[in-house]
């Protein structure tokens, strides 16, 4: 059974929608600001911020702005309900929808805790009631009329590919007509002191798989696709999922390992999975999050499967920041983007190849045809996820 | 879809110490409390950690994740003001800390999975399993949930109106799944649906009881231990009533609202 | 200086939850990292919090950081070179 990509919808640092999103891609326009604007942090280091209020994003939804939705749903139902506009799809009782987060409500659960920490009978509820993880999905179920089977996956910064691979699955086992599956994060103060503590994130704009790189960015958004099988569609699809694979470095909890073993199995377990081989690959949309090791890594992952025939690969991350559970979401979103009208984007922020490496991302904009291409998201606990899509 | 259970082990029963259990200092050193207990109950269900190699797939399901290390960093990073911060509650609060540390344990490779959804992870998790042996993917397959408990989510529960008789609790509950029956199987789940709204007991058993004496057993029972992934340590409950004469056990699931979940327990014999 | 190499010991435990081990268990000489105590790259981001806030002394990342972090005496010559 062939998995058809029938709608897409994104939002991130670069904006709201699919155009605003691809203008900015094409242009080589980042979306990546120095400090954050409205998160509240006394760190004032780039990250890749939405420059819409939660007010405004509740105005966007048409939503009373007292909803108190955290803005990771918010972010997740302005994305849904792009993808399942674009499809045209109306009845949508049996339409599932796997979603991924990492942070949850946790914005508003910031604000709750500073009261609730000083007297446990202060915080208003409802900025608690968000918390976990499948509040968020819930919402998004609700405000975009999702009447079918829903589940939330969380592992860490792969967690979206993972929904996107689990939403085939559950097409083909007829669980669900349709899934819309993708992921969303919103910035909190929580995330980006813990990738502070780490001390990943860069102090400028992240330069990935250049040598002087020196961390990540944190960003936010949310990237979701309509799913159907295939012999169901009335119109052609943006792509197909041809293969994914989801596979464990088990080399560290945060780190990975220096040959790519996790990154490896997965790339060629998904090409394996949609029956091709490393040289029908045309595109490689990497994790590439611009950390000394995660670039490393995946770029001996990719020396390793294809390679004197590397093809062009560049991460996206240049231009929304990590986005972390929503990353996978966001980038199947553009990879899909480059299946159907042909580019392959520009890595923003590189300039020397890392010493003794020899892999160089494309840096400017290519207009090519674009008929297979791998999108990797890789995590914390190891998880390490690929997508395969193709044109046909 | 259906498939067999063998060796469930729940945290408050194990027959060995973490420390036994965990051999690698390295890595037990750094678990919170939930990470710990979760990651021995795993370890002791498959037998020790060289079962683990044996595995391919690694299935993990929590409601609210490892709150005490969320706990822990949010209140550092105020009272800090967001300097000096420690990494590790940090890295310990992301969800899919207990799956990855038993991958890490054995440098197991395999697919490897975190269902977050409240009332509904464990059986989320339980699907995936069920379709991966039905394609063939899987033979061997760990399936576990946990949640903790811990004094500020109590209250904040308590305020929102659950809690108030007593009834919080936690746990941790591991087992195998496989396609093709063992000499180790418990029990075997027949089914496993997701009805679209909730089913009075007279329902429940005309729909999903193939026998005379199929048993119903509730996620909400009065116990003074409700947490989101309970359906785990019912399945252990209803392998321990299936008897030549109780046959089937159905656990009925409607935790927290919501749509019901229906798992079919079955004897083995 | 031996009260600073028994003092960043008793840190060390402390921090990193080394179970069962007590500062006379720590030669201040042999290797934290690899086989010695078995440290990796999450315990150095600890040891850099240690020294910030016990002794005000800042190291910017890791890298600068290896020779510093070879052994419990490499820290604590550092924190006296360095301290505030």
């Amino acid at each position: 059974m062939r998995i058809a990509v029938t709608g897409l919808g994104v939002v991130s640092a670069l904006g709201v929608g699919l155009e605003e999103n691809f203008a900015a891609l094409v242009a080589g326009r980042s979306g990546i600001s120095l400090t954050p604007s409205l998160l509240q942090s006394s760190h004032r280091i780039p990250v890749g911020e939405l420059s819409l209020s939660n007010e405004e994003l509740h105005r966007r939804c048409s939503l009373e702005p007292k909803g108190h939705l955290s803005r990771t749903a918010l972010l997740g139902i302005l994305a849904v309900r792009e993808a399942l506009r674009d499809a045209g799809l109306t009845d949508l009782r049996r339409v599932g929808l796997v979603s991924a987060t990492s942070v949850g409500g946790m914005d508003l659960t910031e604000h709750f805790f500073r009261l609730f920490k000083e007297d446990e009978r202060s915080g208003r509820l409802r900025d608690v009631r968000m918390h976990d993880c499948a509040a968020s999905t819930e919402a998004i179920a609700y405000h975009c009329g999702l009447g079918g089977y829903r589940t939330t996956i969380s592992t860490a910064c792969s967690s979206a590919a993972n929904a996107i691979m689990h939403g085939a699955k559950l097409l083909r086992h007829g669980v669900v007509d349709a899934v819309v599956v993708g992921g969303t994060d919103a910035l909190s103060a929580f995330t980006l002191n813990g990738f502070k503590s780490l001390m990943i994130l860069d102090e400028k704009p992240c330069r990935p798989f250049d040598e002087s790189r020196a961390g990540l960015n944190l960003g936010e958004g949310a990237g979701y696709l309509l799913l159907q099988r295939a012999e169901a569609l009335q119109r052609d699809p943006y792509c197909y999922v041809a293969g994914a694979a989801n596979s464990n470095d088990a080399h560290h909890q945060t780190a990975s390992s220096e040959e790519g073993e996790g990154a490896f199995l997965a790339m060629s377990e998904a090409l394996r999975r949609a029956e091709l081989t490393p040289t029908d690959v045309d595109y490689i949309n990497v994790h590439g999050t611009g950390t000394g090791n995660n670039d490393r890594s995946e770029g001996a992952a990719l020396k390793r499967l294809f390679g004197e025939q590397l093809p062009p690969f560049s991460s996206t991350k240049g231009f929304t920041g990590h986005t972390l559970a929503a990353a996978g979401g966001i980038e199947a979103v553009y990879a899909a983007l480059s299946i159907a009208r042909g580019v392959i984007y520009p890595n923003l922020g590189f300039a020397t190849p890392i010493e003794g490496f020899g892999v160089a991302p494309v840096t400017t904009l290519q207009r090519v045809d674009v008929r297979t291409v791998i999108s990797n998201s890789f995590g914390f606990g190891g998880n390490c996820s690929s997508l395969v899509l193709t044109q046909q | 879809m259906e498939c067999y259970v063998e060796h469930i082990a729940c945290h408050d029963n194990l027959k060995r110490d973490p420390k036994e259990l965990i051999p690698d200092a390295a890595l037990r050193r750094r678990m919170s409390r939930v990470v710990k207990m979760a990651v021995s109950t795993a370890v002791e269900s498959v037998g020790g950690v060289e079962g683990i190699d044996a595995l391919d797939a690694i299935l993990t399901a929590t409601g609210y994740g490892c709150l005490a290390d969320s706990e822990k960093f949010l209140r550092n990073l105020i009272d800090t003001d967001e300097q000096l911060l420690t990494p590790t509650p940090f890295i310990q609060s992301t969800f899919n800390t207990v799956g990855g540390q038993i991958a890490l344990l054995r440098h197991n490779r395999c697919y490897n999975l975190t269902y977050v959804n409240r009332s509904h992870s464990f059986e989320d998790a339980l699907l995936d399993g069920l379709m991966r042996l039905s394609d063939g993917e899987s033979q061997r397959i760990l399936l576990g949930a946990f949640d903790e408990r811990i004094p500020s989510a109590d209250r904040i529960l308590t305020r929102m109106g659950l809690g108030r008789k007593g009834e919080l609790g936690e746990g941790a509950t591991f087992m195998t799944l496989t396609a093709e029956r063992t000499t180790d199987s418990v029990a075997r789940i027949a089914r496993l649906d997701f009805p679209s709204e909730p089913l009075t007991e007279a329902e429940c058993l005309a729909r999903y009881g193939e026998e005379p004496t199929a048993e119903l057993i509730y996620a909400v029972d009065g116990t003074r231990e409700l947490y989101p992934t309970r359906t785990a340590r019912l399945v252990a409950e209803a392998a321990r009533r299936l008897s030549a004469e109780r046959r089937e056990v159905i656990i009925y699931n409607a935790l927290l609202g919501g749509t019901p979940t229906v798992i079919v327990v079955r004897w083995v014999g | 200086m031996e009260k600073l190499i028994l003092e960043l010991k008793e840190h060390l435990i402390e921090e990193l939850n080394l179970e069962d081990i007590t500062p006379e268990d720590i030669d201040a000489e042999a290797p934290l990292f690899g086989d010695g105590l078995g440290l990796d790259s999450i315990d150095a981001l600890e040891i850099i919090l240690i020294l910030e806030k016990n002794y005000g002394v800042r190291l910017a990342n890791t890298a600068e950081a290896k020779p510093v972090f070879y052994s419990v005496k490499t820290l604590a010559e550092y924190v006296m070179a360095n301290r505030q």
